[in-house]
């Protein structure tokens, strides 16, 4: 037996703590492991990359909305922001390419236009919030109308088409392709026959890699730099941080033009995603979704907790508990039952066993 | 001497009113039922038709539009609208076949007929007696037959034979739940066809996107996908079409907005079922306008049913569908 | 001179800016839109708020303890469809129609209490945060819904109900008949045409439990200890206050009045259905909001959210009054509850203050 060193412990102790710190984590490894054993199509890259694909706006909106939460404030319009963006590039790479513009003009500029607006209502929220004093949830939920009006406005309700064929062939790229007949490439094979066509392997869709490169940068912002700490100050105590000599005016202005800002790259990753422009429905619920992604990462709704590789956990358990509950057979309203005791019953797993995961 | 004529003209034109020679137009409101592309159209053609009759004839007030289907949402919407006090018609999609009973019988009770559009209280059948046969009429969609004409459409594509997926989008909504069982149905008559899975996205296009995605995983073999309405469709063609499988797997759907036309260019989509909103709206104004004009005795068909349009690739580009196309 | 009491009354309602805007409201709306100040308008925003106002109520006493329950908006379609079924089980099994709707009624309420018994465990004893507890109660209580109902609405329920559901308090023809409670029927069309009919029954039941809770929160001991909890929790402990089987408590107020709104949802639309309720969560919060408690505990009042969700629902008739294109209301409405805040900010000597 071997007898490990004092200090072997405390850093083996250490590593526990923090896979364990993470329930979510752990929630989510167990799940895939029964979900893989339940279900016969769940382990496959080709169904991992569908997880990946149905989740990737909400990655995107929790990851910003991460911030706002973390700063103790809370962002209800990243729904309808992210609808008022997508609708918007949408027009304007559809009118571009009506008017004969090349491919990379009618794309870039609509991504452009799509991500300068988003900052906009993040900067009404911002300093509705720390000027006038209006409480977050309002001033939010404010902006969460006025997002949605403005893009029922410029979309007459009705569904954009007829975008640039750069749209599709982006949003349904993948970085690289695998077939026994073709081999390798960057281009997707032109295959006819059904057999073909499926035995082709897909390796991580390009929209995924937009985002995880996007959730890298931010996770590092968040977790690494001088505005990660103000913000976990901020929401932490206001007063501390004051006392710190932080303009947390400023900073929660930023905090909100970044949360409206992701949820604007949502939009564009969504006019990729969909080929469409299209509105963001009432029955959507991607606030709730976000902010539950984000308090199942350990964040605290009064703010001062949370993370970013948190929330992308919150956000893959709930991805991986939709996709895997339907591969295993069970229909949608027991989905929704078993979700939700799923998710209580993780939250409860972590209550129990404090000694387990938390270190000292 | 100006200001003479003037009041002189004034008087004139209050008698005018008062005696009926310049007639007040006839107020007409449409309450729709839910904010989507299908209702819009309908406020087209509605306005159209009434734009056609003039201004002098018919005003048509439409309310507001519900974000969600159901009662709670319509309901007092409807009662706002109609409290205005200057309603002669009103035409509406009853979002509930038994709640808007009461309240609509209400309104028809102070003298102001009731058109049900697209959707109908009770069974739809108004000429028996019963507590909601007192709507002049119910112009609308058959959705089951419609869902029965889908199935039949898929059946041809895929030659009798193969799996089939259903997506859905609220068990909740009835017209859409009516064209499920009616796919069903047509369905029955294709023995070798079968319906492997039904899923609902509620609402949600990226949810459709990724149960049909999901689906085609579980079944190597799908041949066929019917998306029930806008978002479904939506979701179903791109989880298709981003497998590689447009045109291997035949993808159905119904409501031909802008984005289903293109993906049916593309053929990424193999068919649309479009109603005929603009159509519904046209007709419910004019017999509307028709009725009242007649004093109220004019005999309206108690079921009208404009009936489908199907777009394929051979006829998308014709002059003729072009007017089926969803649009405001 | 005013009675002092009165005064004394009068300068604290002042003081609420809401009073004031829902003032300001009543009267652009009777100015820019059409018939808008008649009792048909005003008795529909009453009976339009029924299920706001009793979801506000009941989220009222949650969010001053510091909590929120976002389980509120399923559970209404999940007591209305078990209200609505057993009212139609007990018909076809040929009970009275006062007694299949009276059971009805008492197996939702009582039904209704169970999800939030089990919010409150979770909370108070469990430690889990309420958002993640409700919102998982919130999927539990949607699926138990479409599963009991199969995902059709319930339909054909005693047809009493409808009539208890539009009914009013007073119906009165000037000069000719005064009736309460049953609606007369067989009037001429004249008479109809001067039907008056005053106090809807569902406006009736929710302004009796609304008065009812209302007291127990500003006047008992009940009441004091949930602002103490959203005060501050050790404080609370510290007073001697058994903050967890108080908490339990709380949850289950707010769920018996998502019950009650389920079953005033199965009285007027006369039917069962699953989603019932589900767009109200977030007006119920912010009626709650508006009517003065902030989202960290402590602050809010029955009256205040009483007074929010008639501006929210004053606001939304009142622009379909208008029937203007459907995004401007939305972009009007998300306006109109910033400037609605911002009021009170720049209204220092109106805002009162709460301790």
């Amino acid at each position: 037996m071997v007898i490990m060193s004092a200090a072997g412990e405390v850093r083996s102790r250490r590593v526990l703590a923090r896979v364990g710190r993470s329930w979510a984590l752990l929630a989510l490894l167990l799940m895939l492991l029964v979900f893989s054993l339940a279900g016969k199509e769940f382990l496959s890259l080709a169904n991992y990359s569908n997880i990946l694909l149905a989740s990737v706006t909400l990655f995107l909106l929790a990851a910003g909305e991460t911030f706002v939460v973390v700063s103790g404030g809370i962002d209800l319009s990243i729904g309808f922001v992210m609808g008022l963006v997508c609708v918007t590039s949408a027009i304007v790479m559809r009118d571009l390419n009506a008017a004969g513009a090349s491919q990379l003009i009618c794309v870039s500029a609509g991504a452009t236009v799509g991500l300068v607006l988003s900052l906009i209502p993040g900067a009404i929220n911002g300093l509705l919030i720390t000027r006038f004093r209006v409480p977050p949830f309002i001033a939010t939920l404010g902006m969460w109308g006025i997002a949605n009006g403005l893009a029922w406005l410029f979309s007459g309700g009705l569904p954009i088409a007829f975008l640039p064929s750069a749209v599709h062939k982006i949003g349904r790229a993948y970085v690289g392709y695998y077939s026994t007949k073709a081999g390798f490439s960057f281009a997707p094979p032109q295959l006819t026959t059904r057999e073909d066509i499926l035995s082709v392997v897909k390796i991580i869709p390009v929209p995924v890699l937009i985002v995880a490169i996007c959730l890298v940068v931010l996770g590092f912002v968040l977790a690494r730099t001088r505005f990660g700490r103000h913000t976990y100050a901020i929401g932490g105590k206001m007063d501390a941080a004051v006392r710190a000599g932080i303009d947390v005016r400023r900073h929660l202005l930023k905090v909100y033009v970044l949360s409206s800002f992701c949820a604007g790259c949502a939009g564009v990753i969504l006019v990729f995603l969909s080929n469409a422009g299209s509105l963001t429905q009432f029955t959507s619920n991607y606030e709730l979704l976000s902010i539950a992604s984000v308090v199942i990462g350990g964040a605290s709704l009064t703010g001062g907790r949370g993370s970013i590789w948190g929330t992308v956990t919150g956000v893959l358990l709930i991805g991986t508990l939709n996709n895997g509950l339907m591969m295993m057979g069970l229909q949608i309203f027991y989905r929704f039952i078993a979700i939700g005791i799923i998710l209580i019953g993780a939250v409860l797993i972590d209550r129990s066993f404090p000694e387990l995961l938390y270190e000292d | 001497m100006k200001r003479w004529m003037m009041v002189v003209m004034s008087v004139v034109l209050v008698m005018a009113v008062g005696f009926g020679l310049v007639a007040k137009p006839f107020v007409i409101a449409f309450m729709p039922g839910i904010a989507d592309p299908f209702y819009f159209t309908m406020e087209k053609g509605a306005k159209a038709m009434a734009a056609q009759l003039g201004p002098d004839k018919v005003q048509l007030i439409v309310g507001q539009y519900p974000a969600t289907w159901g009662p709670d949402a319509q309901v007092p919407l409807l009662d706002a609208l109609m409290a205005r006090g200057d309603i002669d018609l009103l035409f509406t999609a009853p979002t509930s076949t038994q709640a808007l009973i009461p309240v609509l019988k209400k309104y028809h009770d102070r003298g102001i007929p009731i058109i049900t559009v697209d959707t109908y209280l009770g069974d739809g059948d108004y000429t028996k007696a019963s507590d909601y046969s007192f709507p002049l009429s119910y112009i609308g969609t058959d959705n089951k037959l419609g869902g029965e004409v889908v199935a039949a459409q898929l059946a041809v594509l895929l030659g009798g034979t193969g799996k089939v997926f259903l997506e859905n989008t609220n068990p909740d909504t009835s017209s859409v739940m009516d064209r499920e069982r009616g796919f069903r149905q047509g369905l029955l008559g294709f023995p070798q066809m079968e319906l492997v899975g039904v899923e609902y996205c509620l609402d949600n296009q990226e949810t459709a996107q990724a149960q049909v995605a999901n689906a085609l995983q579980l079944h190597d073999d799908l041949a066929g996908v019917f998306g029930v309405n806008v978002f479904s469709a939506q979701g179903a063609h791109a989880a298709v079409a981003a497998a590689g499988l447009s045109g291997v797997v035949k993808v159905g759907t119904w409501d031909a907005t802008a984005t289903l036309i293109e993906a049916l260019k593309n053929g990424e989509v193999d068919f649309i079922l479009a109603q005929k909103p603009g159509e519904m709206g046209s007709l419910c104004v004019q017999w509307g306008y028709e009725y009242l004009a007649s004093g109220k005795t004019l005999s309206v068909p108690r079921k009208i049913v404009p009936g489908f349009f199907v777009f394929t690739k051979d006829n998308v580009n014709s002059p003729d569908s072009q007017q089926y196309i969803y649009s405001k | 001179m005013m009675n002092p009491k009165f005064k004394n009354v009068f300068i604290r309602v002042l003081r609420r800016w809401v009073f004031i805007f829902l003032g300001l409201e009543i009267l652009a709306f009777s100015l820019l839109g059409t018939n808008f100040l008649s009792l048909d308008t005003l008795q529909n925003i009453l009976v339009s708020s029924t299920t706001v106002l009793l979801l506000a109520v009941g989220e009222t006493f949650v969010i001053i303890t510091g909590g929120i329950d976002l389980s509120v908006g399923f559970m209404v379609g999940f007591t209305g469809v078990v209200c609505a079924k057993v009212m139609v089980t007990l018909q076809a099994a040929g009970t009275t129609q006062a007694m299949a709707i009276a059971v009805g009624i008492a197996a939702a309420l009582v039904v209704g209490l169970l999800p939030g018994f089990i919010n409150g465990v979770l909370v108070a004893h469990l430690k889990v945060p309420p958002f993640i507890a409700t919102f998982g109660m919130y999927g539990i209580a949607y699926g138990c819904a479409e599963i009991i109902c199969n995902n059709v609405p319930i339909h054909d329920l005693p047809s009493a109900v409808g009539p208890i559901g539009h009914g009013f308090l007073f119906f009165w023809v000037p000069g000719k008949l005064f009736r309460t409670f049953v609606e007369p029927s067989g009037l001429s069309s004249i008479d109809l045409k001067h039907l008056v009919s005053l106090v809807p029954n569902l406006f009736l039941i929710t302004v009796v439990f609304t008065l009812i809770f209302g007291f127990i929160l500003a006047r008992t001991r009940f009441g004091r200890h949930t602002y103490a909890i959203g005060g501050s929790i050790d404080a609370a402990e510290r007073a001697g206050i058994d903050v967890k089987r108080h908490l339990v408590k709380v949850y289950m107020i707010s769920s018996f009045f998502a019950s009650l709104a389920g079953v005033g949802y199965v009285l007027r639309y006369i039917t069962g259905r699953a989603p019932a309720g589900s767009a109200q969560v977030l007006d119920a919060v912010v009626a709650v909001v508006i009517g003065g408690a902030s989202l960290y505990g402590g602050k809010g009042s029955i009256l205040g959210t009483f007074v929010g969700a008639m501006v929210l629902a004053t606001l939304v008739l009142g622009l379909a009054n208008l029937a203007l294109p459907t995004y401007y209301a939305y972009i009007a409405v998300g306006c109109i509850l910033i400037i609605a805040v911002l009021i009170d900010q720049f209204s220092p000597e109106l805002v009162h203050k709460e301790d």
